[in-house]
């Protein structure tokens, strides 16, 4: 008797939870916010960009937004709870660290739509879009770039925290700048920080001491710090996540703008915009997306004023990496 | 397996490892044994003096960075001139920030708002330097906002008698939140080109001695100004009449006060040139290194200070080489990874924090804080 009692509940649990992701799925949004990671929405780097994906769905879809900026990692719950309270119905969560609180709070809210930048959740939760980005492959690009252009055969890279999206990143660099260049070197570094960029700039002139003439800045302003230094010391340098000329170098503005190769581009703002757009015309399911460069998820950003330092051949080889990507004829090895 | 220890166009140094460290563990050892103390009270340090007394405080630490360089290169080359710049820079806001502390708490006035001075200097300075298009108006406008936002914690904690500590901490996010809104309205949006960092400035002469010049004499004017205030405080607190007069209000101001010193104007004067320090440091990260203002860059800079100040015992020379401590630690660290060392970063980015724990235990003398320090004093 007890035994039955307990599975009939349990299959009225599972029908309820049913009931409750149908219901998720079914129902359309007119609130949408936004919580970032430690920083703010202009912080050039990928709070802004999924921002900027955001508002474009916003103004397209005629949505109501709100967005908070988050100051200490302890805050990652409480600023999302605040938006539910006030009757968000999809919460957009940025970065890998937020990763833990908004699986927290999908599970005690399942009737809100999460999507979030940066993790995939094994197994799924039904509520949560989690969008990823094969940033191997847009390292792999930048790594390919960085060794065709090197002549000391010594490259560099500063890097943020040591956490999936980056170590990719690293990775997929290495492996692009082998791939064009065998016996060039990659001088890496991972900075405790994403918001530290006069330790960034000082693991670039590091890098610098060592011979490496090509450094790539990845994470958050700590990598905007090690580009804008080893630029005004003279080195060709790569950004990363959006194109850093429109922002770091404030559109050339910014002393240094002409030693930015390119940028490592992760579309953020075109992955938050769909995670938006699906919620909007109820095609809103839980899971994962990728976004790779068989989807235009990632490339590289325009060369600006390298333009006519990149000589047509590497160009060229560029653009064949970037096809091999595409069609899957290439792998970065991650 | 041999050391290479690259000294840029100098040279290199190469050194087998292991026969190296056995020396450097003889010299340790006989040092500690020289310095044991014997029942039979025949202690060298007693019978030969004071220059004798110091000698492990002038050997250790070289040897300690000796050591370490030799265990990072072992199998690799370490570029050690790049290093030892690379740690006087990094050590320039948390000196700058140390000193800053120690004027302050001489007196007898806690700051823990040393962070928020700076993250309102940098970026204020930054954006004087941006709007006017000169880079020395813009540190001009740094180092006195320092001075402002020190006034403030002064107002507070002297006049208002505000817990001292509460005080800082509420000006740390004060500076948070206005250097946001500042960032926002008058940076983000701001067409202007960022002028140019501060250029390194060669001294003559000196910047061609072999490893010091190039390490102490060919830097920016903040790592400069750092250098000449450790002895220039030094003299002023132990050497002057408003130094001793610091001193006493910090550890017994009824005294001073009943010897007709000002303790009110002491505090005032002392507190406030504390903020201009600290924005110097403020200066250093907007407008030496970065040329950019971004939220949070100072990163816990002025917290380290705090730590660097007590590892310096509240001394100007002591906290210099705390802030030199943390500051080749980080630049150790980075460069390991550089090099590839497989050691977790991490860990070698914990071991200043763990050094400074120790003196705090009292293990390498005891750390003593001036008696008065945070006690608001009331004039009966």
């Amino acid at each position: 008797m007890g035994k039955k009692l307990i599975k009939l509940i349990g299959l009225g649990l599972i029908l309820l939870l049913v009931q409750g992701i149908s219901q998720v799925n079914a129902a359309n949004i007119t609130k949408v916010g936004l919580v970032t990671d430690v920083g703010k929405i202009n912080d050039g780097t990928f709070n802004e960009s999924a921002y900027k994906g955001m508002m474009r769905a916003v103004q397209e879809f005629g949505l109501k937004s709100a967005f908070i900026e988050t100051r200490q990692p302890t805050d990652y719950e409480k600023n999302i709870e605040q938006l539910i309270s006030e009757g968000y119905e999809m919460i957009i969560t940025v970065g890998f660290l937020v990763g833990d609180a908004t699986k927290k709070m999908a599970q005690k809210y399942p009737n809100v739509k999460f999507a979030i930048v940066d993790f995939a959740y094994d197994p799924p939760v039904p509520n949560i879009l989690g969008l990823i980005f094969a940033e191997d492959q847009a390292g792999f690009l930048a790594g390919s770039l960085a060794g065709l252009m090197t002549k000391s055969k010594i490259v560099g890279a500063v890097l943020g925290m040591e956490i999936p999206p980056v170590v990719r990143f690293r990775k997929g660099y290495e492996a692009g700048v082998k791939y064009v260049c065998p016996d060039c070197k990659v001088l890496a570094v991972y900075i405790d920080s994403f918001t530290d960029p006069a330790r960034g700039k000082s693991a670039a002139l590091s890098q610098i001491d060592e011979g490496a003439d090509v450094i790539f800045g990845g994470g958050g302003t700590t990598g905007s710090g090690a580009i804008l230094g080893a630029a005004q010391a003279g080195v060709w340098v790569i950004g990363v996540d959006q194109d850093e000329y429109m922002t770091t170098f404030k559109k050339g503005e910014a002393p240094g703008a002409k030693k930015l190769l390119s940028s490592a581009m992760k579309r953020v703002d075109n992955a938050v915009y769909g995670a938006v757009k699906a919620a909007v015309d109820g095609s809103f399911k839980g899971g994962t997306a990728l976004f790779n460069a068989g989807n235009d998820g990632i490339g590289l950003a325009p060369f600006h004023e390298a333009e006519t330092a990149i000589p047509d051949t590497v160009k060229a080889k560029l653009k064949e990496i970037a096809d091999g990507l595409k069609a899957g004829k290439i792998k970065t090895g991650v | 397996m041999t050391s290479s220890l690259r000294f840029s166009t100098l040279g290199t140094l190469k050194l087998p490892t292991q026969f190296t460290f056995l020396i450097c563990g003889m010299i340790s050892i006989i040092l500690g044994i020289l310095y044991v103390p014997l029942p039979f009270s025949f202690r060298l340090e007693k019978r030969l003096g004071k220059v004798f007394q110091l000698l492990p405080w002038r050997i250790a630490p070289p040897l300690i960075v000796f050591i370490v360089l030799i265990w990072a290169g072992a199998g690799r080359q370490i570029d050690v001139i790049g290093m030892l710049a690379q740690s006087l820079r990094l050590a320039t806001p948390i000196g700058l920030g140390a000193l800053a502390g120690i004027l302050c708490e001489r007196s007898g006035v806690i700051n823990v708002a040393i962070e928020g001075m700076m993250l309102t200097a940098a970026c204020t300075g930054f954006v004087a330097a941006l709007y006017t298009q000169s880079i020395w108006l813009g540190l001009i406008i740094a180092v006195l906002s320092g001075g402002l936002t020190a006034a403030l914690h002064a107002v507070l904690s002297i006049r208002f008698l505000v817990n001292q500590i509460i005080s800082g901490m509420v000006l740390n996010i004060l500076a948070i939140g206005i250097t946001g809104f500042i960032r926002k309205a008058f940076i983000v949006d701001s067409p202007l080109p960022a002028p140019p960092v501060f250029p390194a400035w060669q001294i003559p002469v000196l910047s061609d001695l072999p490893l010091i010049g190039q390490v102490f004499f060919r830097n920016q004017p903040m790592e400069y100004a750092l250098l000449i205030l450790v002895p220039i405080l030094h003299v002023l607190i132990f050497h002057t009449r408003w130094g001793l007069r610091t001193r006493a209000v910090g550890e017994h101001p009824q005294a001073a006060d009943t010897l007709g010193v000002s303790v009110f104007k002491i505090r005032y004067i002392n507190v406030i040139i504390a903020g201009l320090i600290a924005g110097l440091g403020g200066a250093w990260f907007s407008l030496e290194t970065v040329g950019n203002f971004d939220d949070m860059m100072t990163e816990g800079k002025g917290f380290i200070a705090l730590a660097a100040m007590i590892f310096g015992k509240w001394n100007p020379g002591g906290a210099f080489g705390g802030a030199l401590l943390f500051g080749f630690a980080d630049a150790l660290q980075i460069k390991l990874q550089i090099s590839g060392v497989q050691v977790p970063y991490q860990f070698l980015s914990m071991i200043p924090y763990l050094v400074t724990m120790i003196v705090l235990a009292g293990l390498i003398g005891r750390a003593t804080p001036p008696a008065a320090e945070g006690v608001p004093f009331v004039k009966h």
